[in-house]
């Protein structure tokens, strides 16, 4: 039966001649890095497709789209620790790949061609992961991006036509991601994969190199050194699970945001370059070309330089050392830098600064969504975000109770509720109150209605509450409040709908959503403090009429609220 | 023959490992490929949509087309506002009935339209019509238009989307 399939088979052009291939030397150990890089590579295009079946390449999506898989797609952050990880493992194994091939002097003839597609093909590995690093979308990816993108920049002449073509015109968009992800899972698959094929034909057709000018008999590839390639993938797809599952995926850091400031670090692969261009002062941008081209360039001319017959890694001392030389350079400047910024506290602190702001917006976009306009939006979705952010920008300067040039009452937890009216009745023009407003130095203000019995004041202050539409109004205080108010406030103040009182403010719906918002939008009204009693600006022009909502809903919100209620809304 | 039981052994050792490698990469693959299929990715709301004023609906009127419009959507990792979900044909057919039908033709869902000239509903895709109550009159579908449950508050009208499943005789919801 088998033999009858194989039959068919060869009949029909599928399958060998019928001959075991054989290894010159023998099955050994150091031949499975080769095997180790194809499994690799395999891992990568599974889960990349696994990734590419959840994400988006568009610029109001993509982090969005990544979050997701992270955060709520089961198993999502696998996936991506696999696909980012497993990219680190390539460039490990292909490292190593590389000290065997050059301890062995496999690159000598006839394999040279072996070794220049093996250079050629980390240089394609590189690019994949750079074309990959800027698809998240997120502050990390992002800004090495743009790192990146700007030393190609300078290349001389065509520096600005490649920045155009990489980014899809003049600046980051929509159109970087479709290239970049057109790189990324179309064009640098199907270069790699046309590289990697005649790599491995012609390596496989040459046959490995054995150390030194040892000959031992031959053993057949299947299966003495098949098992050991499974068996070295197995150790190293154990530590890269491993590996993955300790880091819980790969990080994913805030939605990309070129206005907020971010410390960009390339891939640590790349942690060498970055060191060197560090070092090199001004001129950075030659170094940071140049090196690359340098090291390509020695690597490259490897089989060139050390000719002859010669394999004995004892008789090749000069051309090992350059290279163990190159690789220690390399490793050293890559540490440098890890060292660098590991030592380095201020940069700590804004890392875990970063680090939050990533968390709240994967928190704030798995319960809220990320909002169509875009992930940095995201933070948006907060409560009472779009309030805060105005509140902060133009209420805290005369209304926080840390501002130093505060010029109206304290605004805060609390303010509008039982206890806050008591004080503000009792004094008006308490600093807290009035007490900072040209209001109160004038004949104008407000008397303390500080000779009120205990009864009359929680009756009067019960009424006031009412006004605010809070839901737990005492009635029968608050019916006994409106005759302390006909004696006492009438004279100033009116409770009736949009009547406005004799000489102070109407009191109808004080401290309600509609009375803010009227408010805020004209403090100067004749409903409220009139033309000449309020310096408050009014921001019914400035502001929206949602906007204006927004504040007042706000206001509304802090009379129930507590400090630490407040504090939780902004963790920063 | 010794030789030939240790190369078998490496054989099966060999694709045990192997084996054992490509399941574990196969589980999270497919674990995660599968898991929108077990999850509501596209939420719609359940609560009752405004259409507006109920006297807007008179007796005699022609089926008025209303788009169903949900305030918020979340679809996947993004949240989207005044999505819409889709039609339905609302209008009052006696005085005091309003009838609305979702414009999701019940055989294979594509949008139903009104002939004017014939006065019934007619689906483009294969020419099912259905009288203006919605009962099913000619063409391919196997049971009348849905209606969709409608209730009056304050004075106006409002609308729970539902979507049935297609190319059946029985009304089962989606």
């Amino acid at each position: 039966m088998k033999a009858a399939v194989r039959d068919f088979l060869r009949e029909r052009g599928l399958g060998g001649d019928g001959a075991p291939a054989m290894i010159a030397g023998g099955a050994s150990f150091a031949y499975v890095f080769g095997a180790v890089l194809m499994f690799l590579l395999v891992v990568e295009a599974i889960s990349g497709v696994a990734l590419a079946a959840f994400y988006a390449p568009s610029s109001t999506d993509a982090w969005g789209s990544v979050a997701y898989l992270q955060d709520q797609a089961r198993l999502g952050w696998m996936l991506r620790g696999v696909h980012y990880h497993g990219a680190s493992a390539i460039v490990i194994v292909s490292g190593v790949h590389l000290v065997q091939t050059a301890l062995y002097g496999a690159y000598k003839k006839p394999r040279e061609l072996v070794w220049w597609l093996g250079i050629l093909l980390m240089v394609l590995m590189l690019a994949w992961a750079v074309t990959g690093y800027v698809l998240r979308w997120d502050q990390a990816g992002f800004w090495a991006n743009k790192v990146e993108v700007g030393i190609a920049a300078a290349t001389p002449v065509l520096g600005e036509a490649i920045k155009k073509l990489a980014l899809g015109g003049n600046d980051y968009g929509n159109l970087t991601l479709t290239r970049f992800y057109a790189l990324h899972v179309m064009i640098l698959p199907a270069l790699v994969g046309a590289v990697v094929v005649l790599h491995v034909r012609l390596a496989r057709k040459l046959g490995p190199t054995p150390l030194g000018d040892r000959q031992h008999a031959l053993s057949p590839r299947w299966p003495d050194q098949t098992l050991r390639d499974v068996i070295a993938i197995a150790m190293v797809f154990a530590i890269l699970l491993a590996y993955v599952v300790s880091m819980h995926g790969a990080d994913l850091a805030a939605p990309a945001d070129p206005s907020a400031p971010f410390d960009a670090r390339p891939l640590w692969y790349f942690r060498w370059l970055f060191e060197l261009r560090e070092l090199a002062g001004s001129a950075e941008k030659l170094v940071a070309m140049a090196t690359p081209a340098v090291v390509g360039g020695a690597l490259v001319a490897l089989p060139l330089l050390d000719r002859g017959p010669r394999r004995d890694p004892r008789r090749r001392k000069l051309y090992l050392g350059g290279l163990a030389g190159l690789l220690a350079m390399i490793g050293g400047l890559t540490v440098a830098s890890l060292v660098g910024d590991a030592g380095n506290d201020e940069l700590a602190k804004r890392d875990a600064k970063a680090e939050q702001r990533a968390q709240l917006a994967r928190k704030l976009a798995r319960e809220n969504g990320v909002p169509a306009s875009g992930a940095g939006d995201v933070y948006a979705t907060a409560p009472l975000a779009v309030a805060r952010g105005l509140f902060a920008t133009r209420c805290k300067g005369c209304h926080d109770a840390e501002s130093k040039d505060r010029k109206g009452p304290v605004i805060g937890p609390g303010h509008g509720n039982r206890a806050w009216l008591t004080a503000f009745i009792k004094n008006p023009s308490g600093d807290e109150f009035w007490g900072r407003t040209k209001l109160a130095k004038t004949d104008a203000a407000m008397k303390p209605l500080d000779q009120l019995s205990p009864a009359d004041l929680e009756a009067i202050v019960e009424l006031t509450y009412a006004e605010t539409g809070a839901t737990d109004v005492v009635s029968a205080k608050r019916d006994q409040g409106a005759a302390v108010f006909e004696s006492m406030c009438g004279d100033c103040h009116a409770r009736e709908e949009g009547m406005p009182g004799t000489s102070g403010p109407g009191l109808a719906g004080v401290g309600s959503r509609a009375y803010y918002l009227s408010f805020v939008g004209n403090p100067k009204s004749a409903f409220h403090m009139g033309p000449d009693k309020s310096q408050m600006p009014r921001f019914d022009k400035e502001l929206t009429l949602a906007e204006r909502d927004a504040v007042a809903e706000y206001l509304v919100w802090l009379r129930t609220a507590t400090p630490a209620e407040l504090a939780k809304l902004d963790p920063f | 023959m010794a030789d030939e039981d240790r190369r078998k052994f490496l054989k099966v050792a060999t694709c045990a490992i192997g084996g054992g490698v490509g399941l574990v990469l196969a589980a999270p693959v497919l674990t995660l490929l599968a898991d929108p299929a077990g999850k509501i990715t596209v939420t719609t709301p359940s609560a009752p949509l405004d259409l507006g004023l109920v006297e807007q609906f008179r007796v005699g009127a022609q089926p008025h087309k209303v788009n169903v419009i949900a305030p918020i959507v979340k679809d996947a990792w993004m949240a989207s506002r005044n999505v819409v979900l889709g039609a339905a044909w609302v209008h009052r057919t006696a005085p005091d009935k309003i009838v609305a039908l979702s414009a999701v033709c019940p055989h294979l869902g594509c949008a139903v339209g009104w002939d004017a000239a014939a006065g019934n509903f007619l689906c483009p895709c294969h020419d099912s019509r259905f009288s203006p109550e919605g009962t099913k009159l000619t063409g391919p579908s196997e049971r009348g238009m849905d209606e969709l449950p409608l209730q009056v508050v304050d004075g106006r009208l409002q609308l729970t989307w539902v979507r049935y499943k297609p190319g059946q005789t029985n009304r089962e919801q989606a």
